[in-house]
Protein backbone atom coordinates (compact mmCIF):
# COMPACT_ATOMS: atom_id res chain seq x y z
CA UNK A 1 0.00 0.00 0.00
CA UNK A 2 1.87 2.68 -1.63
CA UNK A 3 1.21 6.07 -3.22
CA UNK A 4 2.72 6.17 -6.69
CA UNK A 5 5.83 3.87 -6.65
CA UNK A 6 7.59 1.81 -4.04
CA UNK A 7 10.82 2.74 -4.92
CA UNK A 8 12.24 5.95 -3.00
CA UNK A 9 13.45 8.83 -5.47
CA UNK A 10 16.99 10.08 -4.92
CA UNK A 11 15.87 12.91 -2.52
CA UNK A 12 13.84 10.61 -0.49
CA UNK A 13 17.10 9.45 1.36
CA UNK A 14 15.33 8.92 4.78
CA UNK A 15 16.52 10.61 7.94
CA UNK A 16 17.39 7.67 10.14
CA UNK A 17 15.61 8.71 13.08
CA UNK A 18 12.63 9.08 11.24
CA UNK A 19 13.36 5.45 9.75
CA UNK A 20 13.98 3.86 12.96
CA UNK A 21 15.01 6.12 15.99
CA UNK A 22 18.69 5.47 15.41
CA UNK A 23 21.82 8.31 15.01
CA UNK A 24 20.77 12.16 15.60
CA UNK A 25 17.32 12.77 17.12
CA UNK A 26 15.08 14.98 14.25
CA UNK A 27 13.52 17.97 16.69
CA UNK A 28 10.28 18.14 14.53
CA UNK A 29 10.29 14.06 14.65
CA UNK A 30 10.39 14.08 18.50
CA UNK A 31 8.17 17.18 19.05
CA UNK A 32 5.79 14.89 16.63
CA UNK A 33 6.29 12.13 18.89
CA UNK A 34 5.57 13.77 22.15
CA UNK A 35 2.34 15.57 20.46
CA UNK A 36 1.01 12.04 19.24
CA UNK A 37 1.74 9.26 21.81
CA UNK A 38 -1.17 10.49 23.88
CA UNK A 39 -2.98 8.72 21.47
CA UNK A 40 -1.05 5.71 21.64
CA UNK A 41 -2.91 2.23 22.26
CA UNK A 42 -3.25 1.44 25.55
CA UNK A 43 -3.28 -2.01 26.50
CA UNK A 44 -4.29 -1.91 30.23
CA UNK A 45 -8.12 -0.33 29.11
CA UNK A 46 -8.71 -3.57 27.07
CA UNK A 47 -10.36 -6.83 27.30
CA UNK A 48 -7.31 -8.89 27.37
CA UNK A 49 -4.93 -7.16 29.01
CA UNK A 50 -1.16 -6.78 28.47
CA UNK A 51 0.81 -8.19 31.65
CA UNK A 52 2.42 -4.93 32.30
CA UNK A 53 6.20 -4.79 33.31
CA UNK A 54 6.58 -4.27 37.29
CA UNK A 55 7.95 -0.54 36.68
CA UNK A 56 4.57 0.31 35.45
CA UNK A 57 2.49 -1.32 37.99
CA UNK A 58 4.11 1.14 40.65
CA UNK A 59 2.19 3.90 38.80
CA UNK A 60 -1.22 2.35 38.76
CA UNK A 61 -3.20 -0.37 41.39
CA UNK A 62 -3.77 -3.58 39.32
CA UNK A 63 -6.26 -5.57 40.31
CA UNK A 64 -6.29 -8.35 38.18
CA UNK A 65 -3.63 -8.71 35.78
CA UNK A 66 -2.48 -12.34 35.42
CA UNK A 67 -5.71 -13.35 36.02
CA UNK A 68 -7.75 -11.35 33.90
CA UNK A 69 -4.99 -12.52 31.75
CA UNK A 70 -5.93 -16.12 31.89
CA UNK A 71 -9.28 -15.19 31.51
CA UNK A 72 -9.21 -13.69 28.45
CA UNK A 73 -7.05 -16.50 27.41
CA UNK A 74 -9.48 -19.01 28.73
CA UNK A 75 -12.61 -17.28 26.89
CA UNK A 76 -10.19 -17.38 23.26
CA UNK A 77 -10.22 -21.31 24.31
CA UNK A 78 -13.87 -21.47 24.11
CA UNK A 79 -14.16 -19.92 21.23
CA UNK A 80 -11.28 -21.65 19.38
CA UNK A 81 -11.81 -24.89 21.08
CA UNK A 82 -15.20 -25.13 19.73
CA UNK A 83 -14.39 -23.68 16.08
CA UNK A 84 -11.94 -25.73 15.49
CA UNK A 85 -13.14 -29.06 17.28
CA UNK A 86 -16.96 -29.16 16.52
CA UNK A 87 -16.61 -26.71 13.21
CA UNK A 88 -19.49 -24.62 12.21
CA UNK A 89 -22.67 -25.49 10.40
CA UNK A 90 -24.31 -22.06 9.00
CA UNK A 91 -27.34 -21.70 6.68
CA UNK A 92 -28.62 -18.42 5.16
CA UNK A 93 -30.96 -17.01 7.67
CA UNK A 94 -34.47 -16.27 6.75
CA UNK A 95 -35.27 -12.69 8.37
CA UNK A 96 -33.33 -11.51 11.56
CA UNK A 97 -32.66 -14.23 14.00
CA UNK A 98 -29.98 -16.60 15.09
CA UNK A 99 -28.81 -19.43 13.13
CA UNK A 100 -29.43 -22.66 15.51
CA UNK A 101 -26.38 -25.33 14.54
CA UNK A 102 -24.81 -28.05 16.36
CA UNK A 103 -28.03 -29.64 17.59
CA UNK A 104 -27.10 -32.89 19.91
CA UNK A 105 -30.44 -34.47 21.08
CA UNK A 106 -34.26 -33.06 20.73
CA UNK A 107 -35.39 -29.38 20.98
CA UNK A 108 -38.01 -27.17 20.57
CA UNK A 109 -37.92 -24.38 18.31
CA UNK A 110 -41.05 -22.18 17.88
CA UNK A 111 -43.96 -25.34 16.86
CA UNK A 112 -41.27 -27.61 16.02
CA UNK A 113 -38.95 -29.97 16.95
CA UNK A 114 -35.40 -29.72 16.04
CA UNK A 115 -32.90 -33.18 16.30
CA UNK A 116 -29.36 -33.42 15.99
CA UNK A 117 -28.08 -34.02 12.43
CA UNK A 118 -30.40 -31.40 10.71
CA UNK A 119 -27.82 -29.00 9.31
CA UNK A 120 -29.55 -25.72 10.91
CA UNK A 121 -32.54 -23.95 12.07
CA UNK A 122 -33.70 -20.09 12.36
CA UNK A 123 -34.59 -18.67 15.86
CA UNK A 124 -36.56 -15.55 14.26
CA UNK A 125 -38.08 -12.98 16.29
CA UNK A 126 -40.71 -13.77 19.07
CA UNK A 127 -39.86 -17.52 18.81
CA UNK A 128 -38.55 -19.72 21.88
CA UNK A 129 -36.18 -22.19 21.98
CA UNK A 130 -36.30 -24.89 24.69
CA UNK A 131 -33.71 -27.74 24.92
CA UNK A 132 -34.64 -31.12 27.12
CA UNK A 133 -32.17 -32.53 29.65
CA UNK A 134 -30.32 -34.46 26.95
CA UNK A 135 -30.04 -31.34 24.12
CA UNK A 136 -28.09 -28.38 23.54
CA UNK A 137 -27.59 -26.29 20.70
CA UNK A 138 -25.42 -22.86 19.42
CA UNK A 139 -27.14 -19.98 18.22
CA UNK A 140 -24.81 -17.94 15.37
CA UNK A 141 -25.17 -14.35 14.27
CA UNK A 142 -22.69 -13.48 11.83
CA UNK A 143 -22.46 -9.51 13.11
CA UNK A 144 -23.11 -9.95 16.59
CA UNK A 145 -21.98 -13.71 17.66
CA UNK A 146 -22.15 -16.93 19.50
CA UNK A 147 -24.49 -18.58 22.03
CA UNK A 148 -24.57 -22.09 23.77
CA UNK A 149 -27.77 -23.46 24.92
CA UNK A 150 -26.97 -25.67 27.30
CA UNK A 151 -29.55 -28.42 28.52
CA UNK A 152 -32.95 -27.77 30.17
CA UNK A 153 -32.83 -23.52 29.09
CA UNK A 154 -35.64 -22.09 27.79
CA UNK A 155 -34.97 -18.49 25.91
CA UNK A 156 -36.78 -16.42 23.67
CA UNK A 157 -35.79 -13.91 20.90
CA UNK A 158 -37.14 -10.46 21.62
CA UNK A 159 -35.49 -8.15 19.30
CA UNK A 160 -32.77 -8.39 16.65
CA UNK A 161 -32.44 -4.88 15.67
CA UNK A 162 -29.33 -2.93 14.06
CA UNK A 163 -29.03 -1.49 17.48
CA UNK A 164 -30.33 -4.53 19.61
CA UNK A 165 -30.05 -7.89 20.08
CA UNK A 166 -32.02 -8.95 22.46
CA UNK A 167 -33.02 -12.16 24.37
CA UNK A 168 -34.93 -13.29 27.41
CA UNK A 169 -33.78 -16.25 29.17
CA UNK A 170 -36.52 -17.81 31.66
CA UNK A 171 -34.40 -20.80 32.69
CA UNK A 172 -31.04 -22.41 31.97
CA UNK A 173 -27.36 -21.55 30.88
CA UNK A 174 -26.17 -19.82 28.06
CA UNK A 175 -22.71 -19.47 27.33
CA UNK A 176 -22.48 -16.07 25.04
CA UNK A 177 -19.10 -14.95 23.21
CA UNK A 178 -20.06 -11.51 21.76
CA UNK A 179 -18.40 -9.79 19.09
CA UNK A 180 -20.91 -6.64 18.23
CA UNK A 181 -20.21 -3.47 19.44
CA UNK A 182 -20.46 -3.68 23.77
CA UNK A 183 -24.29 -2.73 25.04
CA UNK A 184 -25.83 -3.82 21.98
CA UNK A 185 -26.78 -7.47 23.01
CA UNK A 186 -28.57 -7.56 26.54
CA UNK A 187 -30.25 -10.58 28.08
CA UNK A 188 -33.61 -10.38 30.26
CA UNK A 189 -33.78 -12.64 33.09
CA UNK A 190 -36.47 -12.42 35.60
CA UNK A 191 -33.46 -10.82 37.91
CA UNK A 192 -33.14 -8.15 36.02
CA UNK A 193 -31.15 -7.54 32.42
CA UNK A 194 -27.29 -8.32 31.57
CA UNK A 195 -25.95 -5.76 29.30
CA UNK A 196 -22.81 -7.06 26.99
CA UNK A 197 -19.88 -4.42 27.26
CA UNK A 198 -17.35 -6.39 24.90
CA UNK A 199 -17.33 -9.87 26.26
CA UNK A 200 -17.86 -13.38 26.57
CA UNK A 201 -19.61 -15.05 29.88
CA UNK A 202 -21.89 -18.08 31.54
CA UNK A 203 -25.59 -16.49 32.57
CA UNK A 204 -27.18 -19.12 34.70
CA UNK A 205 -31.01 -19.09 35.89
CA UNK A 206 -32.47 -21.22 38.09
CA UNK A 207 -36.20 -22.16 38.30
CA UNK A 208 -36.95 -19.39 40.83
CA UNK A 209 -35.42 -16.98 38.68
CA UNK A 210 -32.55 -16.34 40.53
CA UNK A 211 -28.90 -17.70 39.01
CA UNK A 212 -25.94 -15.90 38.34
CA UNK A 213 -23.44 -14.39 35.76
CA UNK A 214 -19.91 -15.16 35.30
CA UNK A 215 -17.24 -13.22 32.97
CA UNK A 216 -14.42 -14.82 31.09
CA UNK A 217 -13.64 -11.88 29.09
CA UNK A 218 -14.60 -8.23 29.28
CA UNK A 219 -17.52 -7.23 31.22
CA UNK A 220 -21.14 -7.64 31.90
CA UNK A 221 -23.29 -5.06 33.23
CA UNK A 222 -26.17 -6.17 35.17
CA UNK A 223 -29.41 -4.27 36.14
CA UNK A 224 -32.74 -4.31 37.67
CA UNK A 225 -34.45 -0.70 38.32
CA UNK A 226 -31.78 1.25 39.94
CA UNK A 227 -29.46 -1.47 41.09
CA UNK A 228 -26.74 -2.03 38.85
CA UNK A 229 -23.89 -3.96 39.07
CA UNK A 230 -20.46 -4.50 36.90
CA UNK A 231 -18.86 -7.88 36.64
CA UNK A 232 -15.31 -7.90 35.03
CA UNK A 233 -13.43 -10.78 33.60
CA UNK A 234 -12.58 -13.15 36.70
CA UNK A 235 -15.68 -12.02 38.41
CA UNK A 236 -19.10 -13.26 38.86
CA UNK A 237 -22.35 -12.05 40.39
CA UNK A 238 -25.44 -13.79 41.98
CA UNK A 239 -28.83 -12.79 41.11
CA UNK A 240 -32.37 -12.79 42.84
CA UNK A 241 -35.80 -11.96 41.50
CA UNK A 242 -36.53 -8.56 42.86
CA UNK A 243 -33.52 -8.35 44.61
CA UNK A 244 -31.56 -8.00 41.20
CA UNK A 245 -27.37 -8.26 41.05
CA UNK A 246 -25.99 -8.97 44.08
CA UNK A 247 -22.24 -7.74 44.87
CA UNK A 248 -19.83 -8.86 42.64
CA UNK A 249 -16.81 -10.41 43.68
CA UNK A 250 -13.79 -12.45 42.43
CA UNK A 251 -14.36 -16.20 43.21
CA UNK A 252 -10.73 -16.72 44.54
CA UNK A 253 -12.02 -14.78 47.63
CA UNK A 254 -11.53 -16.20 50.88
CA UNK A 255 -14.76 -18.19 51.67
CA UNK A 256 -15.30 -15.68 54.62
CA UNK A 257 -15.64 -13.54 52.56
CA UNK A 258 -17.98 -14.94 49.88
CA UNK A 259 -20.18 -15.78 52.83
CA UNK A 260 -20.51 -12.69 54.58
CA UNK A 261 -20.94 -11.41 51.12
CA UNK A 262 -24.03 -13.76 50.37
CA UNK A 263 -25.93 -12.93 53.53
CA UNK A 264 -25.34 -9.15 52.84
CA UNK A 265 -26.97 -9.21 49.97
CA UNK A 266 -29.51 -11.48 50.26
CA UNK A 267 -30.73 -12.43 53.91
CA UNK A 268 -33.19 -10.48 55.40
CA UNK A 269 -31.14 -9.85 58.17
CA UNK A 270 -31.15 -7.72 61.75
CA UNK A 271 -28.96 -4.69 61.22
CA UNK A 272 -26.51 -6.31 63.72
CA UNK A 273 -25.87 -9.18 61.63
CA UNK A 274 -25.82 -6.48 58.50
CA UNK A 275 -23.72 -4.84 60.54
CA UNK A 276 -21.06 -8.24 61.53
CA UNK A 277 -21.34 -9.13 57.87
CA UNK A 278 -20.22 -5.90 56.60
CA UNK A 279 -17.24 -6.19 59.15
CA UNK A 280 -16.31 -9.56 57.71
CA UNK A 281 -16.43 -8.35 53.76
CA UNK A 282 -14.25 -5.40 54.55
CA UNK A 283 -11.64 -7.12 57.40
CA UNK A 284 -11.46 -9.84 54.69
CA UNK A 285 -10.98 -8.21 51.54
CA UNK A 286 -7.74 -7.71 49.32
CA UNK A 287 -6.68 -5.06 46.94
CA UNK A 288 -8.71 -6.80 43.63
CA UNK A 289 -11.56 -6.87 46.16
CA UNK A 290 -11.80 -3.06 45.36
CA UNK A 291 -14.48 -4.65 42.80
CA UNK A 292 -16.39 -5.43 45.46
CA UNK A 293 -15.71 -2.35 47.73
CA UNK A 294 -16.83 -0.10 45.02
CA UNK A 295 -20.39 -1.90 44.48
CA UNK A 296 -20.74 -1.54 48.73
CA UNK A 297 -20.71 2.13 48.57
CA UNK A 298 -23.94 2.48 46.80
CA UNK A 299 -25.19 -0.77 48.97
CA UNK A 300 -24.83 0.74 52.14
CA UNK A 301 -26.51 3.19 54.51
CA UNK A 302 -24.95 6.49 55.38
CA UNK A 303 -22.67 4.99 58.91
CA UNK A 304 -21.26 1.83 57.03
CA UNK A 305 -20.64 3.66 53.78
CA UNK A 306 -17.79 5.56 55.68
CA UNK A 307 -15.84 2.43 56.82
CA UNK A 308 -16.59 1.06 53.02
CA UNK A 309 -14.84 4.46 51.88
CA UNK A 310 -11.61 4.52 54.43
CA UNK A 311 -10.89 0.84 53.22
CA UNK A 312 -11.54 1.08 49.66
CA UNK A 313 -9.42 4.47 50.18
CA UNK A 314 -6.34 2.24 51.22
CA UNK A 315 -6.71 0.15 48.16
CA UNK A 316 -7.31 2.90 45.79
CA UNK A 317 -6.87 6.30 46.49
CA UNK A 318 -9.72 8.62 44.99
CA UNK A 319 -8.50 10.26 42.62
CA UNK A 320 -8.17 14.15 42.55
CA UNK A 321 -11.49 15.54 43.17
CA UNK A 322 -12.82 12.88 44.49
CA UNK A 323 -14.44 13.79 47.95
CA UNK A 324 -15.06 11.66 51.00
CA UNK A 325 -17.95 14.24 51.35
CA UNK A 326 -19.36 13.40 47.58
CA UNK A 327 -18.89 9.77 47.80
CA UNK A 328 -20.45 9.54 51.16
CA UNK A 329 -23.26 11.92 48.97
CA UNK A 330 -23.00 8.89 46.47
CA UNK A 331 -22.44 11.55 44.05
CA UNK A 332 -22.60 9.42 40.58
CA UNK A 333 -19.73 11.57 39.17
CA UNK A 334 -17.35 11.07 41.75
CA UNK A 335 -18.01 7.08 42.02
CA UNK A 336 -17.75 6.93 38.32
CA UNK A 337 -14.61 8.77 38.35
CA UNK A 338 -13.33 6.29 41.23
CA UNK A 339 -14.56 3.41 39.07
CA UNK A 340 -12.32 4.37 36.51
CA UNK A 341 -9.14 3.88 38.97
CA UNK A 342 -10.03 0.69 39.52
CA UNK A 343 -8.08 -0.52 36.07
CA UNK A 344 -11.28 -2.38 34.88
CA UNK A 345 -13.03 -0.38 32.01
CA UNK A 346 -14.07 2.80 30.87
CA UNK A 347 -17.61 3.30 33.17
CA UNK A 348 -18.73 6.18 30.20
CA UNK A 349 -19.33 2.54 27.99
CA UNK A 350 -21.98 1.55 30.23
CA UNK A 351 -23.66 5.06 31.01
CA UNK A 352 -23.69 5.70 27.04
CA UNK A 353 -25.72 2.42 26.90
CA UNK A 354 -28.24 3.68 29.96
CA UNK A 355 -28.38 7.04 28.36
CA UNK A 356 -29.45 5.07 25.04
CA UNK A 357 -32.06 2.94 27.15
CA UNK A 358 -32.94 6.09 28.66
CA UNK A 359 -31.59 6.62 31.56
CA UNK A 360 -31.06 5.10 34.77
CA UNK A 361 -34.80 3.77 36.04
CA UNK A 362 -35.72 3.16 31.97
CA UNK A 363 -34.93 -0.79 31.89
CA UNK A 364 -37.45 -2.73 33.62
CA UNK B 1 21.66 -25.64 9.42
CA UNK B 2 18.35 -23.08 8.72
CA UNK B 3 17.90 -22.95 12.26
CA UNK B 4 21.69 -21.53 12.67
CA UNK B 5 20.83 -19.25 9.77
CA UNK B 6 18.01 -17.73 11.31
CA UNK B 7 19.95 -17.00 13.89
CA UNK B 8 22.17 -14.38 12.32
CA UNK B 9 18.61 -13.55 10.21
CA UNK B 10 17.34 -9.65 10.64
CA UNK B 11 15.70 -9.04 14.03
CA UNK B 12 12.35 -8.25 12.01
CA UNK B 13 12.83 -11.41 10.10
CA UNK B 14 13.21 -13.29 12.87
CA UNK B 15 10.49 -11.73 14.19
CA UNK B 16 8.15 -12.46 11.49
CA UNK B 17 9.32 -15.81 11.38
CA UNK B 18 8.19 -15.73 14.79
CA UNK B 19 4.82 -14.76 14.45
CA UNK B 20 4.37 -17.07 11.34
CA UNK B 21 4.99 -20.02 14.39
CA UNK B 22 2.44 -18.12 16.49
CA UNK B 23 -0.37 -18.26 13.80
CA UNK B 24 0.02 -21.33 12.82
CA UNK B 25 -0.32 -22.88 16.44
CA UNK B 26 -3.21 -20.21 16.99
CA UNK B 27 -4.61 -22.55 14.01
CA UNK B 28 -4.30 -25.49 15.86
CA UNK B 29 -6.17 -24.06 18.46
CA UNK B 30 -3.28 -22.57 21.03
CA UNK B 31 -4.89 -20.14 22.85
CA UNK B 32 -1.49 -18.97 24.22
CA UNK B 33 -0.33 -18.48 20.77
CA UNK B 34 -3.45 -16.06 19.90
CA UNK B 35 -2.96 -14.10 23.14
CA UNK B 36 0.81 -13.37 22.23
CA UNK B 37 -0.52 -12.50 19.05
CA UNK B 38 -3.05 -9.95 20.19
CA UNK B 39 -0.34 -8.39 22.47
CA UNK B 40 1.76 -8.20 19.34
CA UNK B 41 -0.26 -6.59 16.79
CA UNK B 42 -2.83 -4.62 19.36
CA UNK B 43 -0.95 -1.80 18.79
CA UNK B 44 -0.68 -2.10 14.86
CA UNK B 45 -4.57 -2.53 14.59
CA UNK B 46 -5.05 0.61 16.96
CA UNK B 47 -2.98 2.70 14.45
CA UNK B 48 -4.91 1.46 11.53
CA UNK B 49 -8.41 2.36 12.77
CA UNK B 50 -7.27 5.69 14.46
CA UNK B 51 -6.67 6.40 10.77
CA UNK B 52 -10.49 6.41 10.00
CA UNK B 53 -12.58 6.49 13.37
CA UNK B 54 -11.99 8.96 17.24
CA UNK B 55 -9.96 7.74 19.44
CA UNK B 56 -12.75 6.08 21.64
CA UNK B 57 -13.98 4.10 19.21
CA UNK B 58 -11.02 2.68 18.07
CA UNK B 59 -10.02 1.64 21.06
CA UNK B 60 -13.00 -1.01 21.19
CA UNK B 61 -12.79 -1.56 17.27
CA UNK B 62 -9.23 -3.48 18.29
CA UNK B 63 -10.82 -5.80 19.84
CA UNK B 64 -13.48 -6.42 17.28
CA UNK B 65 -11.08 -6.86 14.90
CA UNK B 66 -9.24 -9.72 17.21
CA UNK B 67 -12.48 -11.09 17.47
CA UNK B 68 -12.77 -11.51 13.78
CA UNK B 69 -9.41 -12.72 13.32
CA UNK B 70 -9.94 -15.46 15.49
CA UNK B 71 -13.25 -16.75 14.64
CA UNK B 72 -11.32 -16.74 10.60
CA UNK B 73 -8.05 -17.68 11.09
CA UNK B 74 -8.30 -20.83 9.86
CA UNK B 75 -8.95 -19.18 6.18
CA UNK B 76 -5.72 -17.94 6.45
CA UNK B 77 -3.81 -19.86 4.05
CA UNK B 78 0.03 -18.12 4.49
CA UNK B 79 0.82 -17.67 8.14
CA UNK B 80 3.12 -15.41 6.72
CA UNK B 81 1.06 -13.26 5.82
CA UNK B 82 -1.15 -12.79 8.93
CA UNK B 83 0.04 -9.38 9.47
CA UNK B 84 -1.34 -7.82 6.08
CA UNK B 85 -4.51 -10.24 6.60
CA UNK B 86 -4.82 -8.62 10.52
CA UNK B 87 -4.71 -4.83 8.72
CA UNK B 88 -6.95 -5.87 6.03
CA UNK B 89 -9.27 -6.79 8.39
CA UNK B 90 -8.81 -4.12 10.13
CA UNK B 91 -9.00 -1.51 7.55
CA UNK B 92 -12.49 -2.86 6.03
CA UNK B 93 -13.74 -2.43 9.47
CA UNK B 94 -12.47 1.36 9.64
CA UNK B 95 -13.59 1.94 6.63
CA UNK B 96 -17.19 0.37 7.50
CA UNK B 97 -17.48 2.54 10.53
CA UNK B 98 -16.78 5.75 8.72
CA UNK B 99 -19.11 5.00 5.98
CA UNK B 100 -21.76 4.74 8.46
CA UNK B 101 -20.34 7.64 10.70
CA UNK B 102 -20.66 9.70 6.98
CA UNK B 103 -23.62 9.23 5.21
CA UNK B 104 -22.80 9.82 0.89
CA UNK B 105 -24.16 13.62 1.44
CA UNK B 106 -21.09 14.23 3.35
CA UNK B 107 -18.81 13.75 -0.12
CA UNK B 108 -20.13 17.51 -0.85
CA UNK B 109 -17.91 18.48 1.96
CA UNK B 110 -14.67 20.17 2.03
CA UNK B 111 -11.95 18.15 0.48
CA UNK B 112 -10.20 16.53 3.27
CA UNK B 113 -6.85 18.97 2.78
CA UNK B 114 -9.22 22.23 3.77
CA UNK B 115 -10.46 20.21 6.57
CA UNK B 116 -7.48 19.32 7.90
CA UNK B 117 -6.36 22.80 7.38
CA UNK B 118 -8.77 24.17 8.83
CA UNK B 119 -8.50 22.06 11.77
CA UNK B 120 -4.50 22.85 12.30
CA UNK B 121 -5.22 26.44 12.09
CA UNK B 122 -7.55 26.54 15.36
CA UNK B 123 -4.74 25.17 17.38
CA UNK B 124 -1.82 23.98 15.18
CA UNK B 125 0.15 23.31 17.87
CA UNK B 126 -1.85 20.54 19.91
CA UNK B 127 -1.71 16.69 19.08
CA UNK B 128 -5.38 16.25 18.04
CA UNK B 129 -4.70 18.85 15.54
CA UNK B 130 -2.06 17.33 13.98
CA UNK B 131 -3.47 13.93 14.09
CA UNK B 132 -6.39 15.71 11.95
CA UNK B 133 -3.95 16.94 9.45
CA UNK B 134 -2.66 13.42 9.07
CA UNK B 135 -6.02 11.81 8.80
CA UNK B 136 -6.67 14.03 5.68
CA UNK B 137 -3.63 12.82 3.99
CA UNK B 138 -3.90 9.97 1.33
CA UNK B 139 -4.26 6.47 3.20
CA UNK B 140 -1.35 4.90 2.60
CA UNK B 141 1.36 8.17 4.16
CA UNK B 142 -1.60 8.68 6.99
CA UNK B 143 -1.35 4.84 8.27
CA UNK B 144 2.43 4.82 7.86
CA UNK B 145 3.21 8.88 10.11
CA UNK B 146 0.52 7.17 12.50
CA UNK B 147 1.96 4.04 13.44
CA UNK B 148 5.55 5.70 13.54
CA UNK B 149 3.75 8.96 15.41
CA UNK B 150 1.30 7.94 17.24
CA UNK B 151 2.02 3.93 18.05
CA UNK B 152 6.36 4.53 18.21
CA UNK B 153 6.71 1.85 15.72
CA UNK B 154 10.44 1.92 13.64
CA UNK B 155 9.87 1.84 10.23
CA UNK B 156 11.13 -1.91 9.81
CA UNK B 157 8.43 -3.16 12.33
CA UNK B 158 5.66 -1.08 10.60
CA UNK B 159 7.24 -3.67 7.85
CA UNK B 160 6.53 -6.58 9.27
CA UNK B 161 3.54 -5.57 11.58
CA UNK B 162 1.56 -4.68 8.26
CA UNK B 163 3.31 -7.46 5.44
CA UNK B 164 4.36 -4.00 3.71
CA UNK B 165 8.13 -3.96 2.09
CA UNK B 166 10.51 -1.73 3.79
CA UNK B 167 10.78 -0.06 0.68
CA UNK B 168 6.82 1.23 0.34
CA UNK B 169 7.38 2.06 4.19
CA UNK B 170 10.45 4.40 3.29
CA UNK B 171 8.41 5.42 1.17
CA UNK B 172 5.45 5.91 2.93
CA UNK B 173 7.29 8.25 5.63
CA UNK B 174 9.64 10.05 3.49
CA UNK B 175 6.43 11.33 1.12
CA UNK B 176 3.94 11.23 4.21
CA UNK B 177 6.31 13.66 5.94
CA UNK B 178 6.77 15.95 3.36
CA UNK B 179 3.13 16.21 2.89
CA UNK B 180 2.52 16.67 6.32
CA UNK B 181 5.22 19.38 6.98
CA UNK B 182 3.89 21.26 4.23
CA UNK B 183 0.11 21.29 5.29
CA UNK B 184 1.36 22.06 8.84
CA UNK B 185 3.61 24.97 7.39
CA UNK B 186 0.27 26.21 5.67
CA UNK B 187 -1.91 25.99 8.54
CA UNK B 188 0.92 27.62 10.48
CA UNK B 189 1.00 30.54 7.61
CA UNK B 190 -2.96 31.31 7.60
CA UNK B 191 -3.33 31.70 11.16
CA UNK B 192 -0.36 34.13 11.44
CA UNK B 193 -1.62 36.00 8.53
CA UNK B 194 -5.60 35.72 10.40
CA UNK B 195 -3.62 36.97 13.58
CA UNK B 196 -2.25 39.93 11.84
CA UNK B 197 -5.40 40.90 10.79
Amino acid sequence: MTMKSDKPEPEERIDPYLWDGSGQPDSEVEKLEALLSPFRYDPSARAIPRVENPAARVRRVRLFPAFAYVAGVAAIVVALVVMFVRGRQTAPASGPGWVVSDVRGTLRLGKTTVSAGKLSSHLGVGQVLETGAQSQARLTAEQTGEIDVDPNTRLRLVAMGNDTKRIALDHGVIHAFIWSPPGQFVVDTPSGITVDLGCAYTLQVDDSGGGVVRTSMGWVGFKLKGHESFIPAGAVAAIKPNSGPGTPYFEDASAKFRSALASFDFEDNTPEQRARDLGTVLVEARNRDALTLWHLLSRTDTSQRVLVYTRLARFVPPPSGVTEEGILGLDSAMLDRWWNELGFDDIAVWRRWERAWGGTGGVK
Amino acid sequence: MVRLLSLYAPREIRAASADARLVEAACRGDQTAFGQLYEQYAAVVHGLLLTKVPREEADDLVQEVFLIAMRRIMALRDPNRFGAWLSAIARNLANDHYRRLRPTDSLTEDPPETAGQTAATRHSDTGAAILDVIRSLPDAYSETLILRFVEGMTGPEIAVRTGLTHGSVRVNLCRGMRMLRERLEAASANRSERESH
